[in-house]
């Protein structure tokens, strides 16, 4: 008997994998922002471990802190077993942890070789060893079936091999544990199929790896388990291959409780306000982003776009405004073609705008709030005359707006990075709402916001939408979707995949097209 | 505006009337112009409250005295170090400070002013720059095209001065401009980085001058002229203030009077006119500028066509005001020195003025400090050095501050 418990305690400790990283309720806040929330995370020997979340969900800052940019306000970080707590990036690497970031930190003029051996360059009576380090790597990307041309130029590679190149760097410097952010974004097809079966390589001969994502398909194609972040919160851990890709939408986009918007039913005219017809929108990196959507919206009706980030919804925003060149396709506003219609022709017959990043886009911080009332209405008469701005004009328009949006501000010439998240974005809205808009575009009006927040303004477009006006509203929170919507549209790879009326959609459905609408079967599980 | 506040428009004249009166009499040796300046500081802040309301003054004033604290004691600690290295260097820091300061504002304080003159337009221009985010670090160039253009048409021109001083003025600024339009140009069609692109093409301006003076004048023959162009017509001088105010230096002439105006036109076109706030935009978040309808490349263009007129001016004030020809090699690098004092006035283009007053007062202080006492000048360009040393540690202090 207790020599059976005894070979079965050994037998458990051979067969159960050994924890080689562990953070212990970590928590860091910015300012007022709690970016990251009692994480709690294992990760074990030779295992790939996910970790999901949207934008500004947190995963940037958790990575940050093991990588010891970043120190946790609170919490313990046990590396095998035993205290750890890295104060650079150069400690960590010592410690056995590598990251390969999502934009690549290689010297793009000097050779694979130089750029992996960089910092740690193997010396000789002379200097730089070149000879043992080119072996070095050699051997290294033998072993891990890492194939790569040693005194290739860093320039002339494609972006998978340069992340090929990075993933050996981490290694040369000896890492146990590899993070890798972001690591498809930047890939093609191929070169994803190819990277995960480096990925699995390296599991299997013993390392272990974080991969930071928001890309659903990928973590079912590689990783063994999966932790879901979310406002900085860690919602949900499974072991991959037991959840669907459905129940990973649904924790990372998050089912919080309904808020309370007066929806009223609302004809909507007959007629169209905004038309987009079989647009194509290139991103930075030249790959079609925007790939033959076509989208129409009537006065007095929501159309809300659902889908998961990184689908096309920046671009499409940005093309609509102006801001991004269109490659292909058309957008009208009523009955006329915008296409080559500037930016601020755009404003001016009608187009409003709510940009995703508020304070990039929206506002200028350092200007007062009556300043930045005036931003976007340089051509407003009742503002600027013959070239001079009418200052008591804008003052009063802006105390018009602080009180009417109930923008909570000492006044009108308070500059706007006094103001919080909250009523920054009330102040965006109320410029954009008074403008009076045929027209307006909406990209995520509520991240970052607090509940308060958050309601007024779902009314305020509730409101907007009752004066006829068209609102195209983005979003990647689903629940908002739902409670403003009166048409949804599933955004996925650039296309409208699937329209919804209202009533007719569900969450499980929307969220089944938010990820392709290929994964039917295993949602039925 | 128009409509609303007529009373605060004729108190806003009034006021710069005051400050014109008030520096022409003071030029001339008359101390009534003080009593001048005075009242238009006093006009100024009436208008202020007219316009915003007595809380909005108080604000304003207090956040002026933290703006001034730091630079303040920033100067002070620059001298005391200077003190310090004086008597290391075996020379009396109180007597040579004390001579720098009687040279600089009792003896030789035209000088100071003279001096000035083309700082301010320097600082302007990189100051103006600075508001729409681009560094206009080759002011210098622009200063000799002005330079350039203002001795060749004032050879040249043989008209009345009241034609050919605003013409000059006009094609020379011109000059500047096109001269800096194309690195303006590069910067937005290629994103061509201006402080590379503007440097460079000081450097090209400086060496052109040279050529510029051998066909004007400067005889390489004659070692006499080797370096100098031929005088421009007496018509195109600058008037002085001697000619009405007979007790008035006889080198001091109205560019100080045009560098006042021209500082008050800026600040007036940056804060009150839709162009500077369009700049502004641009220059503190080109982003959402863009995103609001501002046409980036277009403002882009403009900041950068005005810095180079500004900074052209600096050279035609320099040919017509106080030189009447163009020398080789005898700049005082106003280009850079504008850097200095823009710096220094914390990208405020009134603050830029009493700036380049400090700034030409303590050249000319240390040229009368060297000249009696034989004391070495190179302690002003240390002082001046640790002052922007300061200045800029305040930066560095408000930059770390906001990392912690």
């Amino acid at each position: 008997m207790w020599y059976a418990i005894l070979i079965l305690l050994i037998l458990r400790k051979l067969i159960v994998a050994q924890t080689v990283l562990e953070t212990l309720g970590i928590s860091k806040s910015f300012a007022k922002i709690k970016a990251n929330q009692n994480i709690n995370i294992k990760l074990y020997e030779g295992e790939i471990i996910s970790i999901l979340g949207e934008n500004g969900a947190g995963k940037s800052t958790l990575m940050n802190i093991l990588y010891g940019l970043y120190r946790p306000d609170e919490g313990r970080i046990l590396l095998n077993g035993a205290e750890f707590e890295a104060s650079s990036p150069r400690e960590a690497i010592t410690k056995g942890l590598g990251m390969v970031h999502q934009h690549f930190m290689l010297v793009e003029t000097l050779s694979v070789t130089q750029n992996i051996i960089l910092g740690e360059e193997p010396r000789s009576w002379f200097g730089i060893n070149y000879r043992k380090a080119r072996e070095d790597i050699i051997n290294l990307s033998k072993r891990y079936h890492l194939k790569i041309d040693p005194d290739e130029i860093i320039a002339n590679l494609t972006v998978g091999l340069q992340q090929r190149v990075e993933i050996l760097k981490a290694l040369y410097r000896k890492a146990r544990i590899l993070i890798l952010d972001e690591p498809t974004s930047v890939l093609t097809p191929q070169e994803i199929e190819d990277f995960f079966s480096i990925v699995k390589n390296l599991r299997d001969q013993g390392t272990s790896v974080i991969i930071i994502t928001h890309k659903l398909e990928e973590i079912r194609a590689i990783s063994d388990r999966v932790y879901i972040l979310r406002k900085g919160r860690i919602t949900g851990e499974f072991i991959t291959r037991d959840v669907s890709v459905v129940d990973l939408a649904n924790h990372m986009v998050g089912r919080d409780v309904i808020l309370q918007v007066n929806r009223t039913n609302h004809e909507t005219l007959d007629e169209i306000c905004f038309r987009i017809d079989d647009l194509k929108v290139m991103n930075n990196r030249g790959i079609p982003a925007v790939d033959g959507l076509s989208l129409y919206v009537k006065p007095g009706e929501i159309v809300g776009i659902a889908g998961v980030d990184g689908n096309g919804q920046e671009e499409l925003s940005e093309a609509v405004i102006g801001t991004r060149r269109i490659q292909d396709g058309a957008i009208h506003l009523r009955d006329q073609s915008i296409k080559h219609w500037s930016i601020e022709n755009r404003i001016e017959n009608g187009i409003g705008y709510v940009p995703a990043d508020r304070q990039k886009d929206g506002l200028i911080l350092p200007f007062s709030i009556a300043e930045n009332v005036l931003l976007g209405n340089q051509n407003a008469r009742s503002m600027i005359r013959y070239g001079h701005i009418n200052r008591s004009a804008i003052r009063n328009r802006a105390t018009k707006l602080i009180s009417r949006f109930s923008i909570v501000a000492g006044g009108p010439d308070l500059p706007a990075n006094y103001l919080s998240g909250g009523n920054q974005q009330k102040l965006i809205l109320a410029r954009e709402f008074d403008r009076e808009p045929d027209f307006l575009l909406v990209s995520q009006p509520t991240r970052g916001l607090d509940v308060g927040a958050i309601e007024y303004i779902h009314n305020q477009l509730i409101t907007m939408r009752d004066r006829n006006v068209g609102i195209l509203l983005i979003s990647m929170e689903l629940e908002e979707i739902f409670s403003l919507a009166d048409r949804i549209l599933v955004i996925f790879r650039g296309r409208i995949l699937k329209e919804f009326e209202r009533e007719e959609a569900t969450m499980n459905d929307v969220g089944f097209y938010m990820t392709g609408g290929t994964h039917r079967n295993s949602s039925n599980v | 505006m128009f409509e609303t506040s007529k009373s605060f428009l004729v108190i806003r004249i009034c006021t710069i009337l005051f400050i014109v009166i008030g520096i022409v009499l003071f030029l001339g040796s008359r101390h009534i112009g003080l009593v001048f300046l005075g009242a238009a500081c006093v006009l100024w802040l009436i208008g202020e409250v007219l316009e915003n309301g007595k809380k909005h003054l108080i604000e304003v004033l207090k956040s002026g005295f933290k703006t001034i604290r730091l630079p303040l004691a920033g100067i002070f600690l620059a001298f005391f170090i200077g003190g310090i290295f004086l008597l290391i260097t075996g020379y009396q820091p109180l007597k040579s400070f004390g001579a720098m300061i009687y040279g600089g504002l009792v003896k030789n304080w035209h000088v100071s002013i003279l001096n000035a003159v083309p700082l301010i337009f320097t600082a302007l221009s990189i100051t103006i720059a600075f508001k729409g985010g681009l560094f206009n670090i080759g002011a210098e160039g622009q200063y000799y095209v002005g330079t350039m253009a203002a001795t060749w048409l004032g050879i040249r021109f043989d008209l009345p001065s009241l034609v050919a001083i605003p013409l000059i003025f006009i094609i020379a600024g011109g000059c500047g401009a096109a001269y800096n339009a194309i690195p303006a140009i590069l910067k937005v069609k290629t994103g061509a980085h201006e402080v590379v692109t503007t440097m460079m093409f000081a450097y090209i301006a400086r060496t052109i001058s040279s050529l510029f003076i051998r066909f004007n004048g400067g005889d390489p023959t004659l070692s006499a002229h080797a370096y100098i162009t031929d005088s421009i017509s007496e018509s195109t001088w600058l008037p002085t203030f001697k000619s009405f105010l007979p007790q008035a230096n006889y080198r001091l002439h109205i560019g100080i009077l045009i560098a006042v105006i021209t500082a008050l036109a800026v600040h007036h076109i940056l804060h009150r006119t839709r162009l500077g706030f369009e700049i502004r935009a641009v220059g503190l978040n080109s982003f959402a500028a863009r995103t609001q309808g501002i046409a980036v490349g277009r403002i882009i263009l403009i900041t950068m066509l005005l810095a180079g007129l500004l900074a052209a001016f600096a050279g035609v004030t320099q040919v017509l005001g106080l030189d009447h020809k163009m020398f080789e090699n005898i700049n005082a690098g106003y280009g850079w020195n504008g850097i200095a004092v823009a710096l220094l006035a914390g990208t405020s283009s009134i603050a830029v003025v009493f700036c380049a007053l400090f700034w030409g007062a303590l050249d000319a202080g240390g040229q009368y400090m060297s000249r009696t006492l034989q004391t070495p000048t190179s302690i002003v360009e240390i002082v001046k050095g640790l002052i922007l040393f300061l200045i800029l540690a305040r930066y560095l202090f408000r930059y770390f501050r906001r990392k912690a």
